[in-house]
């Protein structure tokens, strides 16, 4: 009897609701400081569960029904403010938010927990640049890219290589998207250092599960980077000398409230100091982040970003190899209502890279190799009601592949041995929805749709396949007329994620992402290069194709003590994963399709994760026990073989130490299991050359000793006030140290005969050697200001 | 020129101090199987093919022959050519006086059989193929610069015949003594480095006419001085033979530093050599080659 009457109570309270009249607030949440937005922000209805985050315009908006409500606006490290709204009618209400930094011992209520406890979205990492800036780095130079492989489920495999590793995939199955322009090289300086000015960088996300509907075209994660918009308030300069480079980033207002920007720049000095010794030879690098927003008016408005770089490394005057990337990202925000958001994105994204050999005009060899994309990207969120959120749009992408532009010129005879453009088009719709289900749980599904068309013109190649594992024969080779259709495929990407509250500290959360990949890094070295060529899928190689689930526990205070937990396990399955003939040629190969050959894929893992986000000691420990694993016929005696990623534990300690509010002392450990390498048992001779030879013929069976290293940094703020002045000024020292006790961590083991003239009638001695990249420690000072 | 060495150079002074240490590993235990080396020419002179066993990796002494075996040569006339136990276990020869015409004609194939002592018996074909003559060789005087000497770069000047897919191993001499580290290893596909290049029936590319220079401990260049010789060979090989060597490049052009970071990962090179037991492997290559050659001396 008491249940009917529940249940009559629900059914009627429910259809009341519907009666209801409902009334929408929206509006931006920002910092106060510098009126950047703020991004994935929470507002809350105070003692409940209701509410929203906001997008990464920073805009929110919620709907409820008519009355008085308490809302909490808060953001990680942020006071969270809260404010009485009348629901009576549809309105804005723009929040800035404020953070000190400088009063962290002050009793002031400063939201420390990440809500992600409470949403649907898992297996995702965020980074605090605040955080990212206190980690010990090389050269004292902070870096994104170095910093999130200090989070579970993410490596690299050794100092000096381009790109990070998630979730035991490739380099080149996560999408890096700066201000949603793809990067397709990262890199600087061969990966020690990437291409995100940590001065112009607002947020950066990786999603390594769980991947929402409106991303798509990487097999293993999304590194969302955005910029900041420019200081909004007031002209603020910024930089920093260290080692390797200086940076300068200059924000501020063009027109109050309507107009800000932003313009920052790197440039790495080493090679003017070493001009004396090198004469003509150099190596550097130089990068440009810039952004200008305009606000046209309350429902509208724009943003240019773009990103220019490029590493320059001369042999000399004539010769020498150089690479880099651009990106320019048009962005469109355009209200249409208070609850229907939408942001057209335009963007071209370039990366290309280019070689010069020969002494003069008659004798040289010049190489250019180039992927070049324009996309357009409408997305729309509707803010449904308080329990949906729905996000919705599509994506165009165009591709232009040049995967060698080279002429050769001999005594004066040149010859072009470039081979053809390539062309494709992308496209995908997608269609997301965020629903609540009562106080416990929300959902997240969604679709996406997705198709690459390889086109012409071209050359059409077919191959007769051969003994697998071997270099396939090309059997046809059909010239196909411009736009039309070489290949084409289509996929559906179902996504799914639910979330569960155990309590309100706790929950559980379960995802299901399938993903396809049409763009392929071709790489066939121990570790990703800037010669690495980005090829399409064709009538040869098929899309690659990611099945992931992934199941976690998080919890946000244990015990009370401002800890958060999270605990995730993940499986992915994949298909047509590239891998290479023996032999395999790369570069400037017409028909490359005939040396890749494909795979299947599985990895699977644990993560765990202890973060503490305040007081004095801070920091995080974070832990991955996982295994990546290929099979491919041919290969291995057709048995699965370890990735080259594969790392069966990775441990990541990192703490922060406040002394005082001037002087804080970071220190950071990571031990990783050796990497995979394949070794010979055995040699033979060849014409006096002598050849590993592996009897088994297996693949990555040795693995190279662990590698493990401590960094420490010192940051000293100078004084903030002289001759009893306060100064507007805030500079610091850091001084670092990376790898401590100089560990000399391997980055390869290579099996050769001894350097040295081989004697004719004697065969040449073998050894094994092992290299690393960094074989000391290296100390560093640099300094940062801003005024 | 070995431009990881400037990368070296570079990032030593950026304060990184990369670093080699020989080291030991266990690798495993394994058979030791049949290893083929039979590269012969039309070149008079002794030919010679050698039929030797593996051995451990670290092991360095000289390979164990296999003396005893029969090693001929058929031609497509099933003509046959023997050659004869040597001296020196598991190396057989073949005096090509015996019979000038053997080798002559071009685009002839020929089939290599070796019968072992115990009856196990391994089979190959190859093809001898066309060569460009070498026209000239030159030498280009440079200044002393930060990285190297003043002294002359050896070049040598050929062109690819016309119709594409042809395939050569160059081989220089420098003072006679032959360029044999891994690094100084030089092929060409057509005029290029690889085939699909679109270079068929031209002069061939710089990188290729000048890979005929003496590289040192460092792997830099070791210019000319006046009183070197330089005397350039081009073999004809059949396209199997160009991707062997090309995988052999691979394989041992390892010599550490910063190259490291572009090199490929171990692993096995393909033989063309069949055993008459397909359980059973076997390691080398048999080729024959046409060859072309000039030389001069640097006054």
């Amino acid at each position: 009897m008491k249940r009917q009457i529940l249940l009559i109570c629900f059914i009627f309270t429910s259809i009341f609701a519907v009666g209801q009249v409902k009334r929408t607030v929206s509006g931006y949440i920002k910092d106060a400081q510098n009126g950047e937005t703020l991004i994935g922000a929470t507002i809350l209805v105070k003692g409940t569960t209701t509410g929203t985050t906001s997008n990464v315009y920073g805009f929110y908006s919620l709907s409820l029904e008519e009355g008085e409500y308490e809302l909490d606006y808060r953001y990680i490290g942020f006071t969270t403010i809260s404010k009485t709204v009348m629901f009576d009618q549809n309105q804005t209400i723009t929040v800035e938010l404020s953070s000190d930094a400088e009063q962290l011992d002050e009793v002031i209520v400063t939201s420390t927990e990440d809500f992600d406890v409470q949403g649907v979205q898992m297996s995702t990492e965020k980074l605090q640049i605040s955080t990212i800036k206190k980690i010990p780095a090389l050269f004292g130079e902070v870096d994104v890219l170095k910093s999130i492989q200090l989070l579970p489920g993410v490596s690299s495999v050794g100092e000096g290589t381009s790109g990070f590793n998630v979730r035991g995939g490739g380099v080149g199955q996560n999408l890096v998207l700066l201000d949603d322009a793809p990067v397709y090289n990262s890199s600087h300086l061969f990966g020690f250092f990437s291409v995100f000015n940590p001065d112009a960088v607002k947020d950066v996300k990786l999603i390594k599960g769980g991947i929402p509907a409106n991303y798509g075209g990487r097999l293993s994660s999304i590194l969302d980077v955005r910029l900041k918009e420019g200081n909004a308030k007031e002209l603020e300069v910024s930089g920093g000398i260290g080692t390797v480079f200086s940076r300068l980033a200059v924000q501020g207002p063009i027109k109050k409230d309507k107009s800000s920007f932003i313009i920052a720049g790197r440039r790495s000095y080493i090679d003017i100091l070493a001009k004396p010794f090198t004469g003509d030879a150099s190596l550097y690098f130089y990068d440009l982040t810039t952004k200008i927003n305009y606000n046209i008016n309350e429902n509208n408005r724009l943003y240019l970003s773009g990103y220019f770089g490029r590493d320059v490394f001369k042999f000399d005057e004539r010769q020498g190899f150089d690479w880099g990337s651009t990106t320019t990202t048009l962005r469109w925000n355009h209200l249409f209502s208070d609850r229907l958001f939408s942001n057209t994105s335009f963007f071209i994204s370039k990366y290309d890279y280019g070689f010069s050999f020969g002494d003069n005009d008659l004798d040289k060899f010049d190489w250019k190799s180039r992927i070049l994309t324009y996309t357009v990207k409408p997305t729309f969120d509707y803010y449904v009601n308080a329990n949906n959120e729905l996000t919705f749009g599509g994506e165009a992408i165009y591709y232009g592949f040049r995967p060698a532009e080279s002429i050769g010129v001999s005594d004066g005879i040149s010859t072009d041995i470039s081979l053809d453009d390539k062309f494709a088009l992308e496209n995908a719709l997608y269609i997301d929805n965020k629903q609540k289900i009562g106080d416990k749980i929300t959902l997240r599904y969604g679709v996406r749709w997705s198709a690459f068309q390889y086109y012409g013109p071209g050359n059409k190649y077919e191959y007769q396949d051969t003994e697998p594992g071997e270099r396939k024969t090309v059997t046809s080779i059909t010239e196909v007329g411009p736009r039309e259709s070489i290949q084409s495929y289509s996929n559906f990407e179902p996504r799914a994620s639910i979330s569960y509250s155990l309590d309100d500290k706790s929950s559980i959360k379960a995802s299901y992402t399938r993903t396809n990949q049409y763009v392929h890094l071709i790489s066939n070295t121990a570790a990703s290069t800037p010669i690495d060529v980005w090829t399409p899928s064709t009538n040869n190689i098929k899309p690659q194709q990611g099945d992931q689930y992934a199941f976690g526990y998080f919890n946000n205070r244990i015990g009370e003590r401002g800890l958060e937990f999270s605990s995730e396990v993940y499986y992915r399955n994949t298909k047509n994963q590239v891998e290479y003939v023996n032999g395999a040629d790369l570069l400037i190969n017409e028909l490359i399709e005939g040396d890749l050959i494909s795979g299947i894929g599985r990895a699977y893992g644990l993560e765990l994760s202890l973060k503490k986000n305040t007081g004095k000691v801070n920091g995080w420990v974070s832990y991955t026990l996982s295994k990546s694993e290929l099979l491919t016929d041919g290969i291995n005696d057709d048995e699965w073989y370890a990735a080259r990623f594969d790392q069966l534990h990775n441990l990541t300690v990192f703490g922060n130490y406040d002394f005082n509010d001037r002087s804080s002392l970071s220190a950071n450990f990571t031990y990783v299991t050796g990497a995979p390498v394949t070794a010979p048992t055995s040699r033979f001779e060849q014409q006096g050359y002598v050849i590993p030879f592996d009897y088994y013929d297996s693949r990555n069976g040795l693995k190279t000793p662990a590698t493990h290293r401590l960094d420490l940094s010192f940051t000293r703020k100078l004084r903030r006030v002289k001759n009893g002045e306060k100064r507007k000024n805030m500079d610091e020292l850091v001084i670092s140290v990376y790898n401590v006790y100089a560990r000399k961590n391997p980055f390869s083991i290579f099996f050769a005969q001894e350097q040295g003239r081989p004697i004719i009638t004697e065969s040449p001695n073998t050894q094994a050697t092992q290299f690393s990249i960094i074989g000391s420690f290296v100390p560093s000072i640099s300094y940062n200001f801003n005024f | 020129m070995k431009n990881t060495t400037y990368i070296a150079l570079f990032l030593l002074i950026l304060g990184f101090n990369s670093c080699e240490e020989v080291i030991d590993i266990d690798l495993k235990d394994a058979p030791a199987i049949v290893v083929v080396d039979a590269w012969i020419t039309d070149q008079p002179g002794l030919q010679k093919i050698i039929i030797s066993e593996t051995k451990p990796y670290f092991d360095n002494n000289t390979p164990t022959g296999i003396a005893g075996a029969s090693v001929r040569v058929f031609n497509s006339a099933n003509e046959v050519i023997d050659f004869t136990a040597s001296s020196q276990a598991g190396t057989y020869d073949w005096d090509p006086a015996t019979n000038t015409d053997f080798f002559a004609t071009i685009g002839e194939r020929y089939s290599l059989n070796v019968t072992l002592v115990d009856g196990r018996v391994y089979t190959a074909v190859s093809q001898i193929n066309r060569v460009p003559e070498v026209e000239e060789i030159k030498f280009t005087f440079f200044e002393e610069d930060a990285f190297q000497d003043e002294g002359y770069e050896g070049e040598f000047l050929a062109t690819d015949l016309e119709g594409s897919g042809d395939t050569y191993w160059i081989k220089a001499y420098k003072n006679g003594q032959f360029l044999n580290k891994p690094f100084e290893l030089n092929t060409a596909f057509d005029a290029g480095f690889s085939a699909g290049g679109n270079v068929d029936g031209v002069v061939f590319i710089q990188p290729i006419q000048s890979g005929v220079q003496e590289l040192d401990e460092e792997l830099a260049t070791v210019l000319y001085q006046p009183g070197d010789s330089l005397y350039v060979e081009i073999l004809s090989i059949t396209n199997e033979a160009f991707y062997f060597l090309e995988q052999v490049k691979i394989q041992t052009q390892r010599d550490g530093g910063f190259g490291e970071i572009f090199a490929a990962p171990f692993e096995n090179v393909t033989t063309n050599i069949n055993s008459d037991s397909t359980e059973e492997q076997v390691a080398g290559f048999f080729n024959v080659s046409s060859v072309s050659g000039k030389g001069m001396k640097l006054e």
